[in-house]
């Protein structure tokens, strides 16, 4: 915005009025509470901003917004605590929302409420991502309180919660949030926490007044709890320059909005120069696991692995890398961890990951070594047929293309939710690679009743072995290709090639839009 | 000093230790090999420290979820 001075006119003293008001608005929470935050080594809702848009490109909506429901509010409530507006991010423009802690602990109330609604408008309708910078005590007291309170602040935009993932969302929480603050977290696309935020539906207080007992409030809502055991959080950082980071590398993943293509950058030098050895990172031994990431930061660009999740679902990795400077969603078992043995966890991860790619044109590759499903009764109480069938869902509802890699074991109901038969568009194996319905040394005590040490034992053994080769799967084309291990990101590069999505300019169908956030 | 607990991910028995105490580990180092589901999976630090005691040896079974070794860092 220019700020020259114009010359002497009639309306010199309300254009110092003017001034006067804008220099309160930008003031936030007053100088006091902005330097407590400087000195605690986070940054306020202003700074956040500055760091996560261009230089010069935020343009705000609604500055002059205050509390609305009692004028008493009205002078201390600068942009009513929400900060919203419109900035480019790598130069692609974005919708903000920036919470600032300063003004009524960013509380949420009817101006504000406006506020947010007019952002989602806009993003939506004009196609580009909306970010959510969280901090929130709740809804704002004693505004919502009371059957006036609640009708007028409460459930007056039917749309407020509804999630068809038109554009992108990302969502950073950098401190205390509580009630919709942690609404926009759980249905944003990618959502960073710093840690020493807490995350949660109300505060410790309120859960303590409810259970009666004190409440702690890393463990209510603490950065271990959602990286950890909920898997509401996508990544955890140590600060918030971290966060910011976080989102504008995630953002800069995606398209814009869902009717595009995601956008293609430059490869990096060096990309692909660990190829040839790439078959020693298994280990020699099929007992003996691997960390199935450094088979994928091998294959894909130089450093474009963007994991996502984790600590949650170990089993499983997901995460957004590029292959010759195009966006691809990376799912793979993980031996690593339980020796890649799937649980319900990695189901959920694997489901909510394939709904992000499909939802923003994004291909998937699946690289696949998983001797099958955790199975028994804790598997059972965590509705381990459901969350496997999600999964086999939505990849079976995935429009966008998907190619699947078999590195070594794939078995039983496994091998079809990691891509196994038609469920990938393609299916590649190593010659390492073998496909059954269950490791053979337990193959032959279901089909023949032996055991280690019992006679024909072993000759049965070695016959299960030969048959479990990826060589009689490829005979009948249930593998489309045997490639060599040093060549699998060309065959990559090549394949996402022929499975283009041309007839639509790389958008696929979206059938899974409006399916949930979070399992 | 932070008490940095390292579990097991799943049930089986210890096969080897690999590390000793004292033995300064980044995040990312194995603890120590379990045997399951006639695989080696190993306990990893998620966070680093120095091993201060391990709770299991070798050939005595572990079930998952269990603390396996105590780290400071």
């Amino acid at each position: 915005m220019s700020s020259q001075t114009p010359p002497a006119s009639h309306f010199d003293a309300t254009l110092l009025a003017y001034e006067e008001r804008l220099a309160r608005a930008l003031a936030m929470g007053g100088p006091e509470k902005l330097a407590r935050r400087q000195a605690a080594g986070v940054l306020n809702a202003r700074e956040r901003i500055a760091y996560l848009c261009d230089p010069g490109s935020f343009i705000e909506s609604g500055l002059f917004g205050t509390s609305g429901t009692f004028p008493a509010d009205h002078g201390k409530t600068p942009a009513d605590g929400k900060i919203a507006g419109f900035g480019k991010i790598n130069q692609r423009e974005a919708g903000l929302v920036a919470n600032d802690f300063t003004v009524m602990g960013s509380s949420s109330g009817a101006t504000n409420g406006r506020k947010i609604g007019h952002m989602k408008r806009v993003t939506t309708q004009r196609g580009m991502p909306l970010v959510f910078l969280g901090e929130s005590s709740g809804a704002r007291m004693p505004d919502t309180m009371g059957a006036r309170g609640m009708g007028s602040l409460l459930g007056n935009d039917g749309a407020q919660y509804q999630r068809l993932r038109e554009t992108p969302w990302a969502s950073a929480t950098l401190g205390l949030s509580y009630g919709s603050s942690s609404w926009y977290a759980a249905l944003a696309d990618f959502s960073v926490m710093r840690k020493g935020a807490v995350l949660a539906v109300s505060s410790p207080l309120l859960a303590s007044l409810a259970i009666r007992e004190q409440v702690d409030p890393e463990e209510l809502g603490g950065w271990r709890l959602h990286s950890e055991v909920t898997g509401l959080a996508d990544m955890v950082v140590d600060t918030d320059e971290q966060a910011l980071d976080a989102i504008k590398a995630f953002l800069g993943y995606l398209p814009s909005h869902h009717n595009e293509a995601p956008p293609v950058r430059p490869v990096p030098a060096g990309s692909g120069e660990g190829m040839r050895d790439i078959v020693n990172l298994l280990p020699p031994s099929r007992t003996q696991v691997y960390d199935v990431r450094k088979v994928v930061r091998t294959i894909v660009d130089k450093d474009s692995f963007f994991e996502l999740k984790p600590r949650f679902g170990k089993v499983g990795v997901t995460g957004l890398a590029r292959l010759d400077g195009r966006t691809v969603g990376i799912l793979a078992n993980n031996p690593l961890v339980k020796g890649g043995a799937l649980d319900t966890d990695a189901c959920e991860k694997f489901t909510s990951f394939l709904v992000l790619c499909d939802s923003f044109n994004i291909p998937v590759v699946i690289f696949v070594d998983t001797p099958g499903f955790v199975i028994g009764t804790d598997a059972e109480r965590h509705r381990a047929p459901g969350k496997i069938m999600n999964m086999m869902n939505a990849l079976a509802l995935m429009t966008v293309p998907k190619l699947s890699v078999i590195l070594r074991k794939t078995y039983g109901q496994a091998y079809l939710n990691m891509g196994g038969g038609r469920n990938s568009d393609e299916v590649a194996a190593w010659p390492t690679a073998e496909i059954s319905f269950m490791d053979s040394r337990f193959a032959v005590k279901v089909v023949h009743g032996l055991e280690p040490g019992d006679a024909g034992f072993d000759a049965a053994l070695a016959e299960m072995d030969r048959a479990s080769e990826v060589w009689d799967a490829a005979s009948i084309f249930a593998v489309q290709s045997v490639i060599r291990p040093q060549d699998t990101r060309d065959y990559l590069v090549r394949m996402l090639e022929v499975h283009s999505l041309r007839l639509t300019k790389g958008v696929g169908q979206h059938l899974m839009r409006a399916w949930p956030t979070s399992y | 000093m932070a008490r940095i607990e390292a579990k097991t991910d799943v049930t089986g028995s210890v096969w080897k230790i690999t590390t000793v105490v004292g033995q300064k580990l980044v995040p990312g180092d194995t603890v120590m090999l379990i045997e399951s589901m006639k695989m080696e999976i190993p306990v990893i630090a998620e966070d680093g420290g120095t091993i201060k005691e391990f709770r299991y040896a070798e050939g005595e079974a572990v079930t998952e979820g269990e603390v396996v070794a105590i780290l400071e860092g």
